[in-house]
């Protein structure tokens, strides 16, 4: 996935981009497996937009057949200042080039082929990407929300085979005119190259007029001697008329012939949709972060939050989510169960969750409660920059269970304080 | 060899074996030569024209129109420029043109279906070609810059639009996506995903331009000429200014061997005659 460029000369800095990958790609090996969804700063991973629920409906599909990933997500409210809103937003997926085709996107439900604009911080979002094989391999298939200002956030992989040839991919369409395309990837390209083949011909003809005779320096002496009524001759004067001719003809034909045969058009259709946050119930918890460390050395966030059951209904703390990793209170079925089979198992990390005091958070009661969520994959996932950001602060949600098995999700964020060596740590805490 | 080309060689004084390498020295530097328009004006474009060459569904009826002709007019003019002054050669526009059109075909099938995975119908690039024919033509007819830039580069700025048309107006008809009504072009880019360009950079109609009625394309068409003409007038005098080399002196036997005995001594100046001077 090539990450989207946060300056706002992006026709510049695209095409820049292109230059250099032009240049390159014939020298550099092309990694098909990887792409950047670990390279963006993790204030953007921890603090943005929140997935959860997101599933795929198979790993494994032929050229042409379909694989749907859906869930939702949640703009998280501690957004950081160095990102832009998401006043504009575009549901995307992240795969190396167009190895998959999208069929159908939504978000709510709406037709998320243009971009949606004025998301809500602090709201909850469905979408939902259809999604076909085309080009065989192996391929990491992220959703993404790429919101303007802020780049892309990717969110969960999961590895997606795509078996067959691919040359049997064909996606047909009728247009509104009743036009049968019978493949959209070569629509109209031959016809193009065609028209574009005939209007180099005359241009390659041009040149070979004045290219045949004697050219640089017997050109430049004649200049030099005055003669220049030798390089223009009458001859010439009289192609170039044809050339003209032949060019406006040719041009004022073809025009005139593509208005006659497509006399129905549209313009490009741009602009965005707008929805509402999902109507979800609050959630009946109220969290506050007290303090939070990260153990270099151990690989350990460890947060101590201050809970207020505000149910009727006894609570226990299910998981802790951010950056897409799950960690899951082994202890809790409900919790465990909330991992869909289809969810990718890298991602859910083999610690779980340790709590300080794991019973349940009576109605009512408030209780200070140490969080640990230890686990590789901190650095794996490169989340470990905490010190190199501009506001070292760290955000995620937590998914607390009442004994109906109702989920509340409630989201917790604060400064972080970053341990180096384990005397430190004894000295904090 | 034609009559006239024999005059011009009589009038050039070369050396009977000076005639031989200097067909030679022709031929090399056609091929340096096509190779330096070649990436002087597809890096000019890249980095000026950029994504609205590069995907079917950025080629809106406004920015498109007028994006393209004036970002690639100012590579024609200054070539024309070159090739009028030192050499009365009136290709410079046509070469930058279909060198870049060469070259823009070559990087859609090597890097963007070939690397990218995109289907070509995704990338079809416009071209300016016939605009630039016009242009070198009606410098032959009218041996004159001034003229050039008044109709040459008004044509080059209009024909732009029509000759694409001729080939593109498909891409424009009608479709249903999702229950919406969007246009081929549009769904083309919607089905093959570009994970780097989302939806929202995409600059379609956007401005007071598109306020002028329903067809915004032929005012689009015209402000394009209009710019075009004072951007071909720079560029022309940017070609001018890359004419004035200057040169070492050399020995008065080199000069009678390639022809120069006779001439003026412009070998620490540049060209002759002003630029654009009719005859
Ligand atoms: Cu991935």
């Amino acid at each position: 996935m090539s990450l989207h460029l946060r300056m706002p000369r992006r026709g510049l800095s695209l095409s820049l981009l292109l230059a250099v990958m032009t240049f390159a790609s014939t020298l550099v090996p092309v990694p098909v497996a990887a792409h950047g969804e670990r390279a963006t700063e993790p204030y953007i991973r921890t603090r943005t937009v929140h997935w959860y629920d997101v599933t795929w409906s198979t790993q494994q599909v032929g050229v042409n057949e379909t694989v749907t990933v859906e869930g939702k997500f949640h703009l998280f409210t501690d957004w950081p200042d160095a990102a832009s809103k998401p006043e504009l937003a575009f549901l995307s997926n992240a795969t190396p080039g167009a190895v998959m085709t999208r069929v159908e996107s939504y978000i709510n439900d709406m037709p998320a082929q243009q971009s949606v604009s004025q998301l809500e911080v602090g709201g909850d979002y469905s979408f939902k990407l259809v999604m076909a094989g085309r080009v065989p391999g192996r391929w990491h298939l992220h959703p993404v929300l790429s919101v303007h200002g802020a780049g892309p956030i990717v969110g969960p992989g999961h590895w997606v085979e795509v078996t067959g040839s691919a040359a049997d991919y064909k996606l047909p369409i009728t247009t509104m005119t009743g036009e049968v395309i019978d493949d959209l990837q070569h629509y109209g390209v031959a016809r193009l190259q065609l028209w574009q083949a005939g209007y180099a011909l005359i241009a390659v003809a041009w040149i070979f007029w004045w290219i045949r005779r004697p050219l640089i320096v017997p050109r430049w002496n004649a200049i030099r001697k005055g003669r220049e009524d030798l390089l223009v001759t009458r001859t010439d004067d009289r192609v170039a008329a044809a050339m003209l001719v032949l060019v406006l003809v040719v041009v004022i034909f073809g025009y005139h012939h593509a208005t006659q045969k497509y006399e129905y058009v549209v313009p490009l259709q741009a602009g965005s949709f707008k929805t509402k946050p999902l109507p979800l119930p609050p959630p009946e918890v109220a969290v506050q972060m007290k303090d939070a460390t990260y153990d270099v050395p151990g690989r350990s966030l460890r947060l101590d939050v201050e809970v207020t059951n505000q149910s009727d209904s006894p609570m226990r703390l299910g998981e802790f989510t951010t950056a897409n990793l799950r960690f899951l209170n082994k202890s809790l079925a409900v919790a465990l169960a909330g991992v869909d089979p289809s969810f990718p198992k890298d991602l859910v990390a083999g610690s779980g969750l340790k709590l300080s005091d794991d019973s349940p958070i009576a109605p009512g009661e408030t209780r200070t409660m140490r969080i640990e969520a230890t686990d590789a994959a901190w650095e794996i996932e490169r989340l470990v920059s905490f010190l190199t950001n501009v506001d070292s602060r760290v955000g995620g949600m937590l998914f607390f269970f009442d004994a109906q098995g109702q989920r509340h999700m409630v989201e917790v964020f604060g400064p972080i304080i970053p341990v180096f060596t384990q005397l430190q740590l004894a000295q904090r805490h | 060899m034609t009559e006239n080309d024999r005059a011009i060689l009589k009038v050039s004084e070369l050396s009977p074996q000076a005639i031989g390498w200097s067909r030679t020295l022709d031929l090399l530097i056609i091929v340096v030569a096509a190779f330096l328009i070649w990436s002087v004006s597809h890096i000019s474009f890249l980095l000026l024209g950029g994504d609205w060459d590069f995907f079917i569904d950025w080629k809106d009826r406004q920015y498109w129109i007028l994006i393209i002709p004036i970002t690639t007019i100012i590579m024609a003019a200054s070539f024309q420029a070159i090739f009028w002054n030192l050499f009365r050669l009136p290709i410079g526009a046509t070469a930058s043109l279909l060198l870049l059109l060469l070259g823009t075909w070559i990087v859609r099938y090597h890097s963007w279906e070939g690397l990218a995975y995109f289907p070509i119908s995704l990338v079809v690039p416009g071209t300016c070609l016939m605009g630039a024919l016009v242009l070198d033509a009606i410098l032959v007819l009218s041996r004159s810059w001034l003229v050039t830039g008044m109709f040459g580069a008004t044509l080059y700025g209009l024909l732009f639009y029509p000759a694409n048309w001729t080939y593109m107006a498909g891409y424009f008809q009608p479709v249903m996506n999702m229950g919406d009504m969007t246009s081929v072009a549009d769904l083309i880019g919607y089905v093959f995903p570009r994970a780097g360009t989302p939806e929202y950079i995409r600059i379609i109609e956007r401005g007071t331009l598109r306020t002028f009625g329903d067809t915004p394309t032929w005012v689009s068409a015209f402000f394009a000429a209009f710019v075009c003409i004072f951007l071909y007038y720079l560029f022309w005098g940017l070609g001018v200014l890359a004419c004035n080399a200057r040169f070492f002196p050399v020995g008065e036997r080199f000069k009678s061997l390639y022809g120069a005995k006779g001439a003026k001594d412009q070998t620490a100046g540049g060209p002759v005659t002003q630029p654009g001077a009719s005859s």
